[in-house]
């Protein structure tokens, strides 16, 4: 029987992903800034190869609005391809389960969601779309959003360290981020999975004798190299509807600790590349202090709400499992299901290993401020992008408080650069609140009894602050007549690329404001962003900032199933 | 006609005596913070606007509830929407008193300034050499006036013809008399001040209207000033957290109507959004802005723009000449070393010989040096028979030869061993040692006997070690300019605890080092006087012109103190700081006020759910009290805030982490623990009224004007 306090597992899984995440963080200022790495001897020829291909000059470097508009052409391509391959599946190859087209809006919302990191998905896992359109489409996507993500976060990096104006060179960037950073991660990733026993193949389906002695045909597939980048890159979208909490994509606990590791790394290995691109790897740990420190503390939080269900109390009902009860993977620990689940949320993965429905109000709680936060550590390349946003509007306050023009690594921070900040801090709310004002106050859009619970409440918002923070995760079917209709589809897909693409446009726009800034020396009265003040004060102002904004959204679910303690 | 002709007595009533005053007064501020209440003013501040426009929206429903069935399902309270739009409007018109105290101030200081220019007339030096009453206001640049003894000089100039003792007490409030006169760089004189000795003619170089005394009044009294970076960029943020805490609420209204758990009352939700924005920053951001300029000319420095006074708040480097900032200005004997076959009578007598007649301070020191030590001049010697050989730079070396050609001479050792021979080694040795310590040694020898050394020494102003040290805190470098040889300049910076100096500097020195600074990003200031500082006044971020100085500094600086004070600059940077710390902090206290303020409404909001009940750490039972307690907290803080915001949030030299420790505990705590212990007191106080006291009060008014 597994106890509950069996946790050393999951400290040792924390610290092994940290410690990597640290050498690879390292490792990838590398190839951003272009000094040799191992692998230039096999890699180097092939990006020249791609470059000639592209027509790209690899050293020229691009502006903000240039960097900016040919990530978008790139992805409002990627995003049209996979739409219409979604929609044509049926009459494409490699279809085993024989999945009809889709329709046009769950195309839309499937090929947005995957392009912009979500992997929300409206439509059944491992029924809804073929081999083909797995692998060439959505599997592509996976790369290229996550691609994507960490290109935007090392353009904004280098605005702090280029003083003109550039930020580098997207086609460059992004196929380095291909060649040595996602390409050779995911190929580790899914031959480590397939050694701890999940399935890759190509078969889409394994028979396994039944009960009667007569065999049955359970679908599986590539599951090792799907989960691999699903994990790595921060998608989450599941091969299988049920995720992680399939038994042929975790069979084992140790599968399932180390699908939280690889969604540890990139996340917490940003903070480090931004130390070493910036050439002040010191400045680094104050924000990965504040990150860490926040990731604790929802994870204990997380922890301990689904120790056990306060309404049973008293109970003549044994809750020494844990969970509450519902909702848990029972064949782990509570331990293993929260850091995978609580990672999966503040990582903005969104890969799921358990029921999020049946999660005590607390525990939903919990998971609903990391993606009101997004950047406890992010997504690949946004959440760490997000955090810097963040820290900028928090040195600017505190560096009014200490009397001097705020400055954050010798930048100057000034209008441009705060108006951008703004645009950042306002699309969260927006994209998150007004469709779901409209949505539960046009009529007929929900299901008659849906949402008057405050459970029902949670799910619908919970649906709408996954896609706007590009997490992925669901929490039911909110809309109860199904959120697959045609508007909870374009709603869906339109709240995804604007909580995707809106931050990123802002993101690029400060970095190229700030790599127009002279650089100032750092003097005795720069406020040191060094000091354990400064990191206190950051949480707290992540914190404040977060909850002025969501508490009563939080009052109206959560806190009104009732948050308690066990 | 004679070049001197008499122009009659001055018209009468043109003399009047001037003093400066500064009071504010009360009945105009009312009446300006009444003016506010214009959409036009209110519509430049988008957080208050909100609060305007919310205002009109409780009022309007308050007074035709039929208007608004939709909104008013959960059934009306006229009483409770009335008190809601009271506290709203009082909220509003703090905000608007705020920045009518501080306009006041302003313009009382302005009103005190230009009272020193009315009635003065000046004598205007014609081509032919005539001479005409004129107003100052028909006065150009260039023109020629005459100030005589007694007469007010009407406009900034230059002296060119020569020199008078001069009051600039009404302009700079320092009593003691300044001399200036033609030629060299005292000839600036400021219009407004009064001279004492002396005539002069003035060659106007400010047209009416341009004059500092003119760009001061503009900027303490105008309205319309420039926001600085800064401030527009803080704007941004608040107006961008106005504008989300709206969206939250807005859509808040549709969720509780649809999941039906809180009760949606209009005025609850209005009043969240009003607790939310963050009005008092808001309110008062203004009055912060307006009151650094005028805490500024209260110190008596002309900023020539609001942007110059931030702008010092930036600095890390400042550049100071030695000279007059550092030092006492001069340098002055303190020893006396024989030769080793003189005695020390002996020297003491050559030296006071040397020195005699000799009015530089040097010389002077000297001779009182020698005096002290009971040196007297021979009866024999006849003074008035001597010669003063003065120093020539070609020379170097100055004395006095009597009548029966006894010459004695003081000067650099290279000069005096020119013309007396070499040095004792000895001596040599003693001037050596003392000239790598930084003293001066001055040898001096009688009839080309070499006697001994007079060893002068510069002297560090005193407070001056303290006041570097404070600007060594603030994070700001002080590099010394001095023309200096190495060893004296790096003994005075031990002595004076500047960070680094320049020696052997040239005229031009100053405007290479502020070149170079600005090249690695640093914001320089520095102060000068001199017309050869000019170019390096004019690039530095901050340049502070003195007063005392030319015209040509005072043009090129963007700052002139008036009391050419060099030290004054930490003042000026003192309170650019202070500006931006105020803002800050009553920024930091606006959100952390925020936090409470939602533990207060949000459980009113959700009054029949026993589960949020858990938020309502405050126990405020009554929730339409809990809102109009966090409602009037929130108008409160504006007034409570006032004083802060026109005299600055308090500030000490100190490490950038020292103070952003303490002013987060003071504002981010102090905002958090003040706001909660705030909110529950206010709400006991309120529970203690009659139910509704107020708004029955303005319900029955309103019966009687027949509108209820």
């Amino acid at each position: 029987m597994t106890s509950i306090f069996s946790v050393w597992d999951v400290g040792l899984a924390l610290l092994v992903g940290l410690v990597l995440a640290r050498y690879l963080g390292i490792y990838m200022a590398r190839v951003f800034m272009d000094r040799p790495t191992l692998l230039d001897g096999f890699f180097a020829p092939i990006e020249r190869g791609i470059y000639r291909l592209v027509g790209t000059n690899p050293r020229r470097a691009m502006g903000w609005k240039e960097y900016a508009a040919s990530l978008l052409l790139l992805n409002a391509f990627a995003l049209v391809f996979v739409l219409v391959l979604l929609m044509e599946q049926s009459l494409l190859p490699y279809n085993f389960w024989s999945a009809q087209g889709m329709s046009w809006d769950l195309a839309f919302h499937t090929s947005a969601s995957f392009t912009t990191n979500t992997d929300f998905q409206h439509y059944a896992g491992e029924g809804g779309v073929s081999l083909l359109a797995d692998l060439a489409g959505l599997q592509m996507l996976m790369f290229l959003s996550a691609v994507s993500g960490l290109c935007v976060v090392v353009a904004f990096i280098r605005g702090f360290v280029r003083r003109d104006g550039t930020l580098g060179n997207f086609w460059a960037d992004a196929t380095r981020a291909v060649t040595r950073v996602f390409f050779p991660l995911a190929v580790i990733c899914a031959l480590i999975f397939v050694l701890m026993g999940v399935d890759q193949t190509l078969a889409q389906a394994t028979t396994v004798p039944d009960l009667g002695g007569g065999g049955m045909l359970v679908p599986s597939g590539p599951l090792a190299s799907w989960g691999g980048i699903e994990l790595l890159g921060s998608n989450g979208g599941g091969y299988f509807a049920s995720n992680f909490a399939h038994p042929l994509q975790a069979p084992t606990a140790v599968v399932l600790l180390t699908g939280a590791v690889i969604m540890m790394l990139i996340p917490f290995a940003t903070p480090f590349m931004f130390g070493e691109m910036t050439r002040r790897p010191r400045e680094a740990y104050p924000l990965i202090a504040a990150v860490l420190a926040i990731f604790l503390v929802a994870l204990g939080l997380f922890f301990i709400f689904e120790l056990g269900n306060p309404a049973l109390s008293g109970l003549p009902v044994s809750q020494s499992a844990g969970y509450g009860l519902m909702g848990g993977e029972t064949r782990f620990t509570l331990g293993e299901d929260a850091l995978f689940q609580v990672t999966s949320i503040y990582a903005n993965v969104g890969a799921t290993a358990m029921a999020l429905q049946s999660l005590t109000p607390g525990a939903q709680m919990v998971l609903l401020w990391g993606m009101f936060l997004q950047d406890a550590p992010g997504g690949v390349g946004t959440g760490f992008g997000m955090l810097l946003v963040n820290a900028l509007l928090a040195v600017f306050i505190a560096g009014l408080m200490v009397g001097r023009t705020p400055e954050y690594l010798g930048c100057k921070i000034g209008r441009s650069e705060m108006k951008w900040a703004a645009v950042s801090l306002l699309s969260h709310p927006f994209a998150i609140l007004v469709p779901l004002a409209l949505t539960v106050s046009w009529p007929g859009l929900l299901h008659a009894t849906a949402g008057n619970t405050p459970q029902g409440f949670t799910e619908i918002l919970y649906e709408f602050t996954s896609e706007a923070a590009n997490n992925g995760s669901g929490m039911g079917y909110p809309g109860y007549a199904g959120d697959t209709t045609p508007y909870f589809n374009v709603l869906g897909g339109v709240i995804m690329l604007v909580g995707r693409f809106l931050p990123i446009i802002a993101m690029l726009a400060i970095g190229g404001a700030l790599a127009r800034e002279p650089t100032l020396p750092p003097g005795p009265g720069t406020l040191r962003t060094q000091s354990a003040t400064f990191t206190i004060y950051l949480i707290g102002f992540l914190l404040v900032v977060s909850g002025l904004l969501f508490l009563p959204v939080l009052a109206l679910g959560p806190f009104s199933s009732g948050v308690t303690l066990p | 006609m004679s070049v001197t002709a008499e122009v009659g007595p001055m018209p009468a009533g043109a003399r009047v005596s001037v003093r400066r005053r500064s009071h504010t007064n009360v009945g105009l501020v009312v009446k300006t913070s009444l003016k506010k209440f214009h959409p036009k003013e209110q519509v430049r501040n988008p957080i208050m606007f909100v609060v305007y426009v919310c205002f009109f929206l409780v009022l309007t429903i308050a007074l035709v509830p039929s208007a608004f069935p939709d909104l008013l399902r959960e059934g009306f309270d006229r009483s409770y929407f009335l008190e809601v739009a009271i506290i709203l409007l009082l909220t509003l018109w703090f905000a608007n008193l705020a920045e009518a105290i501080a306009e006041a101030q302003g313009k009382a200081q302005a009103d005190s300034l230009r009272t020193m220019r009315s009635g003065i007339q000046a004598r205007q030096v014609l081509p032919d050499g005539r001479r005409t009453w004129v107003s100052p206001s028909h006065l150009h640049m260039g023109d020629l006036v005459e100030a005589r003894p007694g007469d007010t000089i009407p406009l900034d100039g230059d002296v060119v013809k020569g020199g008078a003792l001069i009051d600039e007490s009404m302009m700079t409030g320092e009593s003691e008399a300044a001399l200036r006169e033609s030629g060299g760089d005292r000839t600036s004189v400021l219009g407004g001040s009064r001279v004492l000795r002396g005539t002069i003619e003035v060659r106007v170089t400010a047209e009416p209207g341009t004059s500092f005394l003119d760009k001061m009044i503009k900027l303490v009294e105008s309205t319309s000033r420039d926001k600085s970076p800064n401030e527009l960029s803080l704007m941004i943020i608040l107006t961008a957290l106005t504008t989300a805490l709206l969206v939250v609420v807005v859509t808040l209204a549709y969720l509780l109507r649809f999941s039906g758990l809180g009760s949606l009352n209009i005025a609850t939700l209005i009043a969240l959004v009003v607790c939310l924005a963050p009005t008092t920053i808001g309110g008062l951001l203004s009055a912060i802005g307006i009151s650094g300029v005028n805490r500024v000319a209260r110190s008596n420095v002309v900023a020539k723009s609001g942007k110059a006074i931030e702008a010092a708040g930036d600095l890390d480097i400042l550049i100071l000449d030695k000279t007059g900032t550092i030092t006492v200005g001069n340098r002055l004997a303190v020893q006396l070393v024989p030769a080793p076959s003189v005695s020390a009578t002996e020297v003491q007598k050559a030296a006071l010989l040397a020195s005699t007649l000799d009015d530089t301070p040097e010389g002077r020191s000297i001779a009182r040096l020698a005096h002290l030590r009971g040196a007297r001049l021979d009866p024999s010697v006849r003074v008035e028979e001597g010669r003063v050989v003065p120093f020539t730079p070609s020379r170097r070396m100055s004395g006095f030869v009597l009548a029966d050609g006894t010459e004695a001479m003081k000067g650099a050792m290279s000069a005096v061993e020119d013309y007396a021979g070499a040095m004792p080694v000895p001596l040599r040795q003693t001037a050596m040692d003392a000239s790598r310590q930084g003293m001066t040694p001055l040898v001096i020898a009688v009839n080309k006997r070499i006697m001994g050394v007079v060893l002068l020494k510069d002297v560090v102003k005193p407070g001056i070690h303290s006041r570097l040290q404070e600007l060594k805190l603030m994070g700001i470098r002080t590099i010394m300019c001095t023309g200096d040889n190495r060893l004296t300049a790096a003994s005075i910076a031990k002595e004076s605890g500047v960070d680094d100096f320049v020696a052997e500097a040239k005229p031009e020195t100053k405007l290479e080092l502020i070149q170079r600074e600005k090249l690695y990003g640093h914001l320089v200031a520095m102060t000068g006087d001199g017309t050869n500082d000019a170019p390096a006044l004019a690039r530095a971020d901050v340049g502070l012109a003195m007063n005392s100085g030319t015209s040509a500094a005072k043009e090129a600086g963007n700052m002139v103190d008036l009391d050419s004070d060099p030290t004054k600059i930490i003042e000026v940077i003192s309170i650019g700081k202070q500006l931006l710390i105020t803002r800050g902090a009553l920024t930091t206290f606006s959100i952390t006020n925020d936090v409470a303020k939602y533990f207060a409404i949000v459980p009113a909001i959700f009054v029949g759910s026993v589960n949020v009940a858990a938020l309502n750490v405050l126990g405020l039972a009554n929730p339409k009290l809990a809102v109009l307690a966090a409602l009037l907290f929130n108008a409160l803080m504006i007034p409570a805030l006032i004083p802060l915001a026109l005299t600055g949030a308090s500030f000490r030299p100190a490490t950038a982490v020292e103070l952003l420790r303490r002013n987060l505990v003071l504002y981010g705590a102090g905002g958090l623990v003040s706001a909660f212990a705030g909110i529950k007191l206010l709400y006991i106080a309120m529970s203690y009224l009659t139910p509704s006291m107020l708004g029955g009060l303005v319900s029955s008014l309103l019966r009687l004007v027949g509108v209820g």
